[in-house]
């Protein structure tokens, strides 16, 4: 019948197709050296979750960065260069983030990657661009897994999180034994971020004398907190430390806890109370009242550049100094690193960069001193406790850091 | 019905054959990798669903024990990172088959509608043992070795394995549908207790097809760990893979050879590439129902059968019309 | 292992227990007249959420009396959903096709919502909301008394309405057999079309009080829906009180494990038990058996 003509015609068809693919193609290419032309701008290439699981803190993390490159900018550039950003949304699912940062890199070729949100698509998204030589300095990938991997081009700016209750666990030791509250609830979702912190804190609080009146683990997609608080609610201890990550979590315990009337001395949470106003607008300012939470920054924090970013912030997007989540703080660290370590390398050749972080002392961000191990772990941070205070948001431990307020300690009950 | 001539399948072997040579940029080859993937999960996904009709929603299930095998082995087999753990990926594949044979005998007991949330629960049983069991690494999930293969070259063997994979799935789905066994699980489609009543053994013909499924999909799943380097329990173990899959084997047409993997390329190919482009993840989430929206309401059986229909219909107009006359000089008719 | 924990579990299982019967009852009518599986009703569920949100928020309307004014635009969004889309599903693959189509019709929600409502994680408030009453040596939350009356106050009327109106037995009609029941001169169509809108309107009250006990954005819709399919199974797809048990049931026995075992193992252990049951009683508890297969 037709037959030919039909070979003819698909043949045309699939040939017109493959000569667009390869108009499309650009060769793949990945410039790691620092030779740009003056005056031109640098670009840095993110891929961050602004929708899906991660969506909350990921925006904050935007935030964070686009603060840092506002300021840079401010200042005449990086090495004079004008700082572009560019932000690709992974949705939090790592096929994607790696697919960004592979587009980010050979189609856009940009100069610099920073990280995306979560230790879950930092380690992932860490080997697909070491594979072309590039650094990944990212304020989000703590928990011990992500450094377990041994990779060389990865650089974690905030503390790993397997420490963070340490100065809390530490100040509950340290109080006189009158004073010291004699037991305590361990409940924590099994999340990577949460589940290390548990064991270390409770081996110090244990050994002051504290008694375990509850320990469990929860799944991390539990939605109907209620029987869980209520158990421990029932254990009625002094102390519950609570293994979050974000801020629903938190809020349906503490409105268990309160319909169950039940108010403990000392309630601190890992994640979720260090989100400013995510948190308090969710929860109410009353009941936020004496909530802690372990951190590496906060708002009246008088590191280096942290007063100009708060202020900065407030500017752009309103608010206070309380008001601002900790992630803010993380990202604008992740810029900070990146940029000490582009003058200190005269450039933005990813391979010195990352020899160059390995063995720099003396970087310093929002978040405190930066010092990265072989692992790419900063070991050189300090934990706080922070804890809501009527509006504000305060630096409680270690107690014997100058910049420390004394402890609202008992905390107080509900909604009062 | 066979749509295609061997012509156009030989023509489109070559195309994929010589893609990576031609378009070298990693981003798209990346999106290629995981669209391959999903190709041949769909295939095989719709090898046992497509014909018998029980429409599974726990292929996952499948997938994550192959992701977790292919894991767990280079790990505790101290493997280098490399050619070498491509041997792990028929292993994988056996180990899914394996795990397919009590999930298959428990969920093929009951009929179809319940099949289908049956398969959504055994997913989820499988999904809550891998966080909670310590030694799948818990919710830390588990890290592969590292491959020291540079960028330019990375996603090449990814690339012509998965390739392999989407090639072997397409030639075991067409064989089954040929053999006597694919006319059984057709015959099950069509009506079960008529087929059971002429004698074909039902139990033994879906749990056999639910297990052959299984293999490819959990090679789909080592090859996607190795690829990654990382896995974590909620993403090997992901409830939207299950409906992706179903969904590109419908979209391209269930029941079809031609179908799953038109709808998985067009789909898993469009929806990285959206996103790629549109930062705004909501604008994204409307874009994509919507276009599925229409495509179902306006070709409900899926693209490759609306477009055999159109086609069939083209040509039936091309025909010269049946007059009298016309009819007379056929020489039939009264 | 307190006695009191254990009965606390038990009647939160019970209250909680009633609000997500009240979300599968809607789902599982549909079911029953229609065969179809509306995926939808999660995301929809959220979006009562959201109007309550909006009504409470930004005008001041008590969540409870707002209730009024979601309920019958839920009931519209369902009629609506129902005539552009459903209809136009033919018979063969029906029930398969159902799932695709409610997908994607809950992704164009979830954009929808996310665009309007932005990702923030809110919840819904009111004085009830936090406070509690103590009964028998037990706190228990007034949103959790509320909402148990309020979805026995909807059942009731729903039950009512099925076995006490005639409207209601031309849906049982079309439940049992829909040409019989077209051949007896019920307009089947207008049956399907308010049966679905009825489905989706319960969702208003659910999402409302869920809304008040759970913090919740539009991705929340994920878990939820495939909670409110496993127990329409668990209770047999298209029975009502079914549906009913087999909520009260999976929340309670999720809820006392947690307090006698661990949290980590409820789900696992509910679904166990469902495997169980469907292995042995593959229509559910009390659904249909099924003769030929649809």
């Amino acid at each position: 019948m037709k037959r030919k003509g039909t070979f003819l015609r698909t043949l045309g068809v699939t040939s017109v197709a493959l000569a667009s693919l390869t108009m499309m193609t650009t060769s793949g290419g990945a410039s790691s050296n620092g030779g740009i032309a003056k005056g031109a701008p640098v670009t840095i290439g993110i891929s961050l979750s602004l929708s899906g699981d991660f969506s909350a803190d990921g925006n904050a993390f935007k935030q964070g960065y686009e603060l840092w490159a506002a300021s840079v900018n401010a200042h005449g550039g990086l090495l004079g260069h004008h700082v572009n950003l560019n932000i690709k949304n992974d949705a939090s699912t790592v096929p994607q983030a790696i697919t960004n940062y592979q587009s980010l890199i050979s189609l856009n070729h940009v100069n610099l990657t920073f990280g995306p949100f979560s230790s879950l698509l930092s380690l992932p998204a860490g080997k697909a661009v070491g594979r072309y030589g590039y650094a990944m300095i990212e304020g989000a990938g703590g928990a011990p897994s992500v450094f377990q991997a041994g990779l060389h081009n990865l650089f974690d700016v905030s503390m790993p999180v397997k420490d963070a209750l340490v100065p809390f666990a530490q100040w509950i030791a340290s109080l006189p034994a009158s004073k010291r509250p004699t037991t305590a609830a361990y409940v924590t979702t099994n999340d990577a971020f949460t589940e290390p912190q548990i064991p270390v804190a409770k081996k110090i609080i244990s050994a002051a004398g504290v008694k375990t009146s509850y320990y469990s683990v929860f799944p991390a997609e539990t939605t109907d907190y209620t029987p869980i608080a209520d158990a421990v609610a029932a254990a009625k201890a002094q102390i519950v430390i609570l293994g979050s990550v974000d801020v629903p979590t938190v809020s349906a315990f503490m409105q268990a806890f309160e319909q169950a009337h039940y108010s403990p001395k000392v309630f601190i949470a890992t994640g979720g109370p260090d989100q400013g106003s995510a948190f308090t607008s969710v929860v109410g300012l009353k009941n936020a009242d004496g909530m802690m939470v372990p951190n590496a920054w906060y708002g009246s924090a008088t590191t280096p550049g942290s007063a100009a970013m708060v202020a900065a912030y407030v500017k752009k997007f309103g608010g206070s100094a309380s008001t601002i989540s900790a992630d803010v703080a993380e990202a604008y660290s992740v810029g900070q690193v990146a940029a000490e370590a582009v003058i200190a390398t005269k450039g933005f050749d990813n391979a010195k960069i990352i020899r160059y972080l390995h063995s720099a002392t003396g970087l310093s961000t929002v978040q405190g001193p930066v010092k990265f191990n072989a692992l790419g772990e900063n070991n050189s941070s300090t934990g706080f406790t922070f804890q809501w205070q009527g509006k504000h948001f305060v630096q409680v431990n270690p107690v014997k850091d100058k910049g420390s307020k004394p402890v609202l300690f008992p905390k107080p009950v509900w909604g009062s | 019905m066979s749509k295609l001539k061997p012509s156009l399948w030989t023509l489109a072997l070559v195309v994929f054959a010589i893609f990576p040579l031609i378009v070298t940029n990693p981003t798209f080859t990346t999106i290629a990798v995981f669209t391959l993937l999903f190709m041949a999960c769909t295939t095989s996904w719709n090898m046992f669903s497509g014909y018998s009709g029980y429409v599974s929603l726990g292929s996952a299930i499948f997938y994550g024990c192959g992701a977790y095998t292919m894991a767990l082995v280079s790990t505790h087999a101290h493997m280098a990172g490399g050619e070498a753990q491509f041997w792990l990926v028929p292993l994988a594949g056996l180990v899914a088959m394996v795990v397919a044979i009590p999930v298959g005998a428990v969920a093929l007991r009951v009929r179809r509608h319940t099949f289908v949330v049956i398969t959504i629960a055994l997913f989820f049983v499988f999904q809550l043992l891998a966080i909670n069991f310590s030694f799948t690494g818990g919710a830390a999930g588990i890290s592969l070795p590292l491959i020291p293969w540079l960028f330019n070259y990375y996603n090449l063997p990814f690339y012509y394995v998965a390739l392999g994979l989407v090639i072997f799935a397409t030639l075991l789905s067409a064989g089954v549908r040929r053999s006597r066994f694919g006319l059984q699980l057709l015959a099950i489609r069509d009506d079960e207790d008529r087929a059971l009543g002429l004698g074909v053994r039902v139990t033994a013909v879906k749990l056999t097809g639910f297990t052959m499924s299984a293999f490819t999909i959990g090679m789909a799943g080592a090859l996607y760990a190795m690829f990654i380097g990382q896995i974590y329990p909620q993403f090997v173990f992901d409830p939207t893979f299950d409906i992706t899959v179903a969904l590109m084997a419908f979209f391209g047409g269930f029941g079809t050879l031609l179908g799953p993997l038109l709808g998985g390329l067009i789909l898993e190919s469009s929806q990285q590439y959206l996103t790629l482009t549109f930062t705004n993840g909501s604008l994204y989430l409307i874009l994509f129902g919507v276009l599925f929206l229409l495509v179902i309401l306006f070709m409900p059986q899926g693209i490759v059968v609306r477009v055999s229909q159109l086609w069939a219909q083209r040509n039936r107009r091309r025909e010269t019309p049946l007059t009298p006359d016309a009819v007379a000089a056929m020489g039939v008719g009264h | 292992m307190n006695s009191s924990a254990l009965i606390h579990a038990l009647l939160d299982g019970v209250l909680t227990g009633s609000l997500y019967a009240l979300m599968a009852t809607g789902l599982t009518l549909i079911f029953g007249v229609m065969n179809i599986i509306n995926i939808a009703q999660g995301i929809l569920v959220i979006l009562g959420a959201y109007l309550s949100y909006t009504l409470s928020v930004h005008f001041g309307i008590d969540l409870f009396a707002g209730l009024v004014i979601t309920i019958p635009t839920l009931f519209l969004v369902g009629i609506v959903v129902e005539r552009l889309f459903m209809a136009r599903l033919k018979e063969p693959e029906r029930t398969s096709m159902s799932i695709l189509v409610t997908y994607a019709v809950a992704l164009i929600i979830e954009g929808g919502l996310n665009m309007i409502y932005s990702i923030n994680i809110v919840q819904l408030g009111a004085w009830y909301v936090d406070r509690s009453f103590r009964i028998f040596g037990l706190w228990i939350p007034y949103i959790y008394m509320f909402g148990f009356f309020l979805a026995v106050a909807l059942l009731g009327a729903l039950y009512f309405m099925l076995y006490r109106t005639r409207f209601g037995a031309s849906i049982r009609a079309s439940m049992a057999d829909q040409t019989a029941a077209a051949l007896i001169g019920i307009n089947v169509k207008r049956v399907s079309t308010i049966c679905f809108g009825l489905g989706v309107a319960v969702t208003a009250a659910g999402g409302m009080v869920y809304g008040a006990t759970n913090a919740f954005n539009a991705s929340t819709s994920y878990d939820l829906i495939s909670r409110l399919l496993t127990i329409i199974v668990l209770g047999g797809m298209g029975s009502l009180g079914g549906a009913l048990l087999a909520a009260i049931f999976m929340v309670t026995l999720g809820d006392v494990i947690a307090v006698v075992w661990s949290p980590i193992w409820s789900t696992p252990t509910f679904f166990f038990v469902l495997v169980i049951v469907l292995s042995l009683r593959p229509q559910g508890l009390f659904g249909k058996q099924s003769t030929r297969v649809a």
